[in-house]
């Protein structure tokens, strides 16, 4: 029917950034499975998936009661040794019966939830991630299930804590679904987003990797505007704007690859976000604007040292 | 950095000081959260002037989120949902101000268990990831919350943690906060239980003097000398106690003077009230304003 899930995604509590076999170790959440790394063009570690069972009502803007059993698969990242990320989905099935059946059924169906009765995508799809949504009680929380994943990154004894700056998460819900290609964005609260994705095709698991890449430059985006509007450029002198800005060059600046981990048949996707929003051209402005006011700073002390040493 | 608000008695000015704290230190530029773990009279949506939530909420509230009713505490944004004219917009270059508060009639915590004490590491873990200080109201006395709050910061042994205990200047006061500390059943005493190291937690605890009336002070200009030479005889007494109670002067981060606003009522005491109004005294926003520096400049936090 139809695959939902959510992205959460903040500042990996660290000082520094860490390196890939810490990344490994922090992310090594089950023995036995190993943590997948990319290295290019930015290191990328995905740590193993994890299943809860769930019996639970399903979001609906309806309002209608869709009883769902199955599981949900999640899993946590960390991009740059900088960015974690946890990350939930659920593909929706049609149940065979309308009674639940043994859980050897529904282990077999990892990621799958199965609808006992009658069920609308459509109505699912706007329960999840419309506006405003209803999450009424005992209904299906993939945002308490991936806060708790990226939880365990955070709060790994081989974190020291001491981020650089302080930064939301941010939570981005996702819906997709097979049909005519389109995709919307649409940014609600301060740090909720969502997703509605169409492809062409069958569901597979690189539509997880789109959603979580969009996320991660999502986020960058969002804290580059933070960081910016905190550094409160000409209301502020300008050795100060500099190192309120200094995080960002030291953090951020160099993470941005959109696209970087995305399968070819889906980096349309992205270059339509590229041409409306515009993401890329938002960055670039904002990164010029943070260049600029280090360089104006730079030149500024340049000057200062000069005169004192002509003096 | 998390800093907990506690005192030994009740009406000691905790509440109004901690907020008044928690509004500087936003004004400095910080991202800022208070919680109301005063879960018998959650009062601080009345001091932010957030009537909506004034004697807590009743959807959401901490202990409700405590106890697993709800996946996540409600969070009021002060700059946006205040009362008060002057707090309802963000002055510029102002951080966060963000209140968590209490359950309406949400009475105090029962007992302590293991899911208790981790949906409140939860709760900790995540806010501190995303403001600069997160002040929480403790409460009076020895109290579960109390003990809830050692518990949790003994799992989170890389969140950095103060404690702030409020008292009064007056004997009672000081030999309370006192006990409050190291006393049986007190901080030390539980913390230690609980797995803190005593050595460090004595570091990460100093005392607030609350409404004091210093001699000089223009309030008791029209006294008699024979007054005035008394409560100087009053205060020097007090301050051998203090002194011999651990609550002296190097013990102590700060104190605030007397307000006739904050004997009048609870609230915010905002640069208006001081400078246009001028119904509140300036010794008073500088004193928030220095103790809102202090709770994170780790000079005033050094070894004693
Ligand atoms: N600096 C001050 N000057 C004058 N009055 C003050 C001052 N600080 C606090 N007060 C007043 O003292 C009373 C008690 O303060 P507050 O409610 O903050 O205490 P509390 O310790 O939180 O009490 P409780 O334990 O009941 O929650 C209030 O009426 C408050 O306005
Ligand atoms: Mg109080």
């Amino acid at each position: 029917m139809l695959v939902i899930g959510e992205v959460h995604t903040g500042l990996l509590q660290n000082s520094g950034e860490i390196s890939e076999p810490a990344c490994r170790q922090v992310l090594g959440l089950m023995s036995g499975e190993t943590v997948r790394v990319s290295r290019r063009p930015i290191v990328h570690a995905l740590s193993p998936e994890r299943l809860t069972g769930v019996d639970c009502a399903l979001p609906a803007a309806s309002g209608s009661r869709i009883r769902g059993v199955g599981t949900v698969v999640s899993r946590c990242a960390v991009t740059g040794g900088r960015v974690a990320q946890g990350s939930s989905y659920v593909r929706v099935a049609r149940s065979e019966t309308d009674r639940r059946l043994s859980w050897s059924h529904y282990l077999a169906r990892p990621g799958v939830v199965e609808v006992l009765g009658k069920a609308k995508a459509a109505d699912i799809a706007e329960g999840f991630a419309g506006d405003g949504a209803p999450r009424g009680h005992g209904c299906l929380d993939l945002t308490a299930i991936t806060g708790r994943f990226l939880d365990l990154v955070q709060t790994s004894p081989l974190l020291n804590r001491r981020a650089p700056f302080r930064m939301p998460r941010t939570i981005l819900r996702w819906v997709a679904e097979t049909g005519e290609p389109s995709i919307g964005f649409t940014l609600h609260t301060e740090q909720e987003r969502s997703l509605r994705l169409t492809h062409p095709g069958p569901f597979t698991p690189a539509v997880v990797d789109l959603c979580e890449d969009l996320a991660m430059h999502d986020w960058l985006l969002t804290s580059l505007l933070v960081v910016v509007e905190r550094a409160r450029v000409g209301a502020t002198p300008a050795a100060e704007v500099a190192a309120r800005l200094s995080p960002a060059v030291d953090h951020l600046l160099h993470l941005w690859m959109p696209a970087a981990r995305v399968e070819e048949r889906l980096t349309p996707f992205w270059e339509s976000l590229e041409r409306r929003p515009g993401f890329s051209r938002q960055w670039r402005s904002l990164v010029d604007r943070v260049r600029d006011q280090v360089a104006v700073h730079t030149l500024a002390l340049l000057s200062a040292n000069a005169e004192t040493g002509g003096r | 950095m998390l800093v907990f608000a506690i005192s030994d008695k009740g009406g000691t000015g905790r509440s109004v000081t901690g907020t008044n704290i928690a509004y500087r230190h936003a004004l400095q530029g910080n991202d800022v959260c208070y919680l109301d773990f005063d879960f018998g009279s959650p009062t601080a949506g009345a001091i932010f002037s957030v009537s909506a939530v004034a004697r807590g909420t009743r959807e959401n509230g901490l202990h409700e989120y405590l106890r697993g009713d709800c996946p996540q505490p409600r969070r009021v944004d002060v700059w946006a949902e205040s009362d008060r004219e002057g707090l309802r917009t963000r002055p510029p270059g102002a951080g966060r101000l963000m209140l968590l508060p209490g359950s309406e009639g949400g009475g105090e915590l029962s007992a302590l268990t293991e899911e208790v004490v981790g949906r409140c590491v939860q709760l900790f873990g995540r806010l501190e990831e995303e403001f600069d200080l997160c002040m929480v109201d403790v409460s009076a006395g020895r109290s579960f919350t109390a003990e809830l709050v050692l518990a949790a910061t003994v799992r989170m042994p890389a969140v950095p943690f103060r404690w702030l205990v409020f008292h009064r200047w007056t004997r009672q006061h000081i030999i309370a906060a006192d006990g409050l500390v190291t006393g049986t059943d007190g901080l030390f005493d539980v913390g230690t239980r609980f797995g803190h190291d005593p050595e460090v937690l004595r570091d990460r605890i100093r005392f607030v003097r609350t409404a004091v009336l210093e001699p000089d002070a223009a309030e008791l200009v029209g006294l008699r000398d024979e007054q005035r030479a008394w409560l100087s005889a009053c205060d020097s007494e007090l301050r051998e106690l203090a002194g011999r109670h651990g609550v002296g002067r190097t013990t102590m981060l700060g104190k605030v003077p007397l307000d006739p606003v904050l004997q009048w009522r609870e609230q915010l005491i905002t640069d208006e009230d001081v400078l246009a109004s001028k119904i509140a005294n300036v010794e008073t926003a500088a004193a928030f304003d220095d103790l809102a520096k202090k709770i994170v400049d780790d000079n005033a936090w050094e070894g004693l």
